[in-house]
């Protein structure tokens, strides 16, 4: 078939996202070739360590936005990296699984156990959605904790084999977490702005409508979970081959919460929003470590300011300061 | 016979809000419902459309019964309905809301959305081309780029309507399409209904409007979740059982 101008990328869709393609490719582009050479800048162990930790989280926050795009709000995103987590680390101490499997195949377990949990729950809205997932996430690390030997229970799993056997150096850590991340955004970006996700936004706009013109509510609503779980499951593995020691509290409930602040400092309604969210939350206590006892406070502080000063979150800068500027300008006029 | 009902009946607690209805509607037809308010008309909708499951008796579209289908699979069926609150896709375009509502036809499958093949884009182009005619239809071509949630309530109404054309129907369950709207706003819209009758589309519409029931060939009146008087839009406004229900009993000569 010839591709005339019959033929449009889903234009349809999403003309208004499209405008400025190639101004935000480059920016984009910037942006990874940065946080790509920044390891030739930064010697420092300790602070790789830290951006390595912020890739892990930064899956983990862009899936839970991507599963508020549907209009659901789970609360269990924390335990549901616990999953993929323990999945992983338990197939490779007890299976002696190699992480290129484990991993994938921690994605999957967590994407089955979130669309087992979904199901139930898609009859479920807002307030009630939230309860309940909050509850499954709680649920499910109070099992772990029970697990015994095979989850090491309170005392966490210890033993798991770490993700490159013949080295240790973090440089290679960093990018296999930095590629992971790019697979990851990239993945879930084309999720969102394809029809797949204009018809879960339709869904979270009005469920009534959205039914009756033919989607399939619960099964969106789904997969969508699933998808969800699928990365941050990926995440949790990760995490569990790069620290090759997990302990339930690192997925309680206060780890959702912190992944909720992500996504809400960043901003719930941009794609990047938890990218920046999670870099700034983790990265700014960093900069105040002799004070790290007051981090939570510093945290809430910069939840307050962000909240108070622009509700849509810090990636909606630009946008309130091109408001800002046209204003000026016509005032002036 | 394109949709039947037989003995519909909904109880909320210990009312019947649809009480033992049955009615039915030929191909090609016009047919109105009308009756006072809390009569049972938009629970008659939402039972035929599936939000809500019937209580006792049976919906048959097509000689299949629907009444336990879901909301969704009504609409694969070919019935659109619009809503008397008229909720919207309040962050969409209208263009957006049109073409988000092409889910049924043509459907992509998942695989090609996500990896935007050739079947996809070949399906989005289709979506569009057929999108801007039903905006044109409905005449809100002009204003196929503002976000819905900031248009005027009779353009609301319409985008009901238009996002209600994009799944196809053969059956189309107005509710009140032109409450609350201009006379010049009335004008067109009535035009643009007989159009989409005309295209092989059987109606049903709820409305007060007795310039909109002109159109009915027969009409159908509910109080109290039951049946009380059916026929041409003259005969009913003759009705005794009719007045009576809309003014009380003082009223009838």
């Amino acid at each position: 078939m010839k591709r005339d101008k019959k033929v449009p990328s889903a234009t349809a869709l999403s003309s208004h996202i499209e405008k400025r393609i190639w101004e935000k490719a480059a920016l984009y582009t910037g942006v990874v070739i940065i946080v790509a050479l920044l390891p030739v800048f930064l010697r420092s162990i300790y602070v790789m360590h830290v951006l390595i930790l912020t890739f892990i989280y930064v899956v983990a926050a862009v899936s839970l936005r991507t599963i508020t795009i549907s209009g659901q709000f789970p609360l269990a995103h924390a335990g549901f990296m616990g999953i993929g987590a323990y999945c992983a680390g338990m197939t490779s101490k007890w299976l002696g699984w190699p992480p290129w499997i484990t991993i994938p195949t921690a994605g999957l377990v967590t994407m089955g156990i979130g669309m087992l949990m979904g199901y139930p729950f898609s009859r479920l809205r807002a307030l009630y959605y939230a309860m309940g997932s909050l509850f499954f996430g709680i649920g499910v690390m109070q099992i772990i904790q029970a697990g015994g030997i095979w989850t090491g229970g309170y005392s966490g799993l210890i033993g798991i084999s770490p993700l490159f056997p013949v080295t240790t150096a973090k440089i290679y850590y960093y990018y296999f977490f930095l590629g992971l991340t790019l697979v990851s955004i990239v993945a879930l970006y084309r999720f969102e702005f394809c029809r797949i996700g204009m018809n879960l936004k339709a869904i979270a706009q009005s469920h009534l409508v959205a039914s009756s013109v033919g989607i399939n509510e619960s099964w969106y609503r789904i997969l969508v979970v699933g998808v969800g779980c699928f990365f941050v499951g990926m995440a949790g593995a990760g995490y569990a081959h790069y620290n090759q020691v997990l302990s339930p509290a690192s997925f309680n409930f206060l780890a959702t919460l912190w992944l909720v602040m992500y996504v809400l400092i960043g901003g719930i309604g941009s794609f990047a929003g938890p990218i920046i969210g999670t870099f700034i939350l983790i990265l700014i206590p960093e900069f105040f470590r002799d004070l790290r006892m007051y981090s939570p406070f510093i945290s809430a502080a910069i939840l307050g300011i962000v909240v108070y000063l622009m509700p849509q979150g810090l990636a909606s800068i630009p946008q309130l300061v091109r408001t800002r500027v046209t204003e000026r300008r016509n005032g002036k006029r | 016979m394109l949709l039947e009902v037989r003995g519909l009946t909904k109880f909320f607690g210990g009312l019947a809000a649809v009480h033992e209805l049955d009615m039915h509607i030929d191909t090609g037809e016009i047919v109105g419902l009308i009756g006072p308010n809390g009569a049972g008309k938009t629970t008659f909708f939402n039972l035929i459309t599936g939000v809500m499951r019937a209580s006792k008796g049976k919906v048959i579209f097509e000689g299949e019964e629907i009444s336990e289908k879901k909301s969704h699979q009504v609409a694969e069926l070919g019935i659109a309905r619009t809503f008397q609150l008229n909720p919207l896709f309040g962050d969409f375009t209208v263009l957006q809301n049109v073409s988000a509502s092409f889910h049924l036809h043509p459907r992509s499958r998942l695989w090609d959305i996500y990896f935007n093949t050739v079947v996809y884009r070949r399906n989005e182009a289709y979506i569009l081309e057929h999108a801007l005619e039903i905006l044109h239809l409905v005449g809100l071509e002009n204003v196929k780029d503002e976000l819905a949630k900031n248009l005027p309530h009779g353009y609301q109404k319409m985008l009901g309507i238009a996002r209600a054309l994009a799944i196809r129907p053969r059956l189309l369950l107005l509710d009140e399409p032109i409450a609350g709207m201009s006379s010049d706003e009335i004008d067109f819209i009535l035009t643009a209904i007989q159009k989409i009758h005309q295209q092989g589309v059987t109606l049903l519409v709820v409305e007060h409007n007795m310039r909109i029931l002109d159109l009915c060939e027969r009409v159908l009146v509910i109080s109290f979740g039951r049946k009380i008087a059916e026929g041409s839009p003259k005969e009913v406004r003759k009705n005794k059982e009719v007045i009576e229900a809309y003014f009380g009993d003082a009223y009838v000569a």
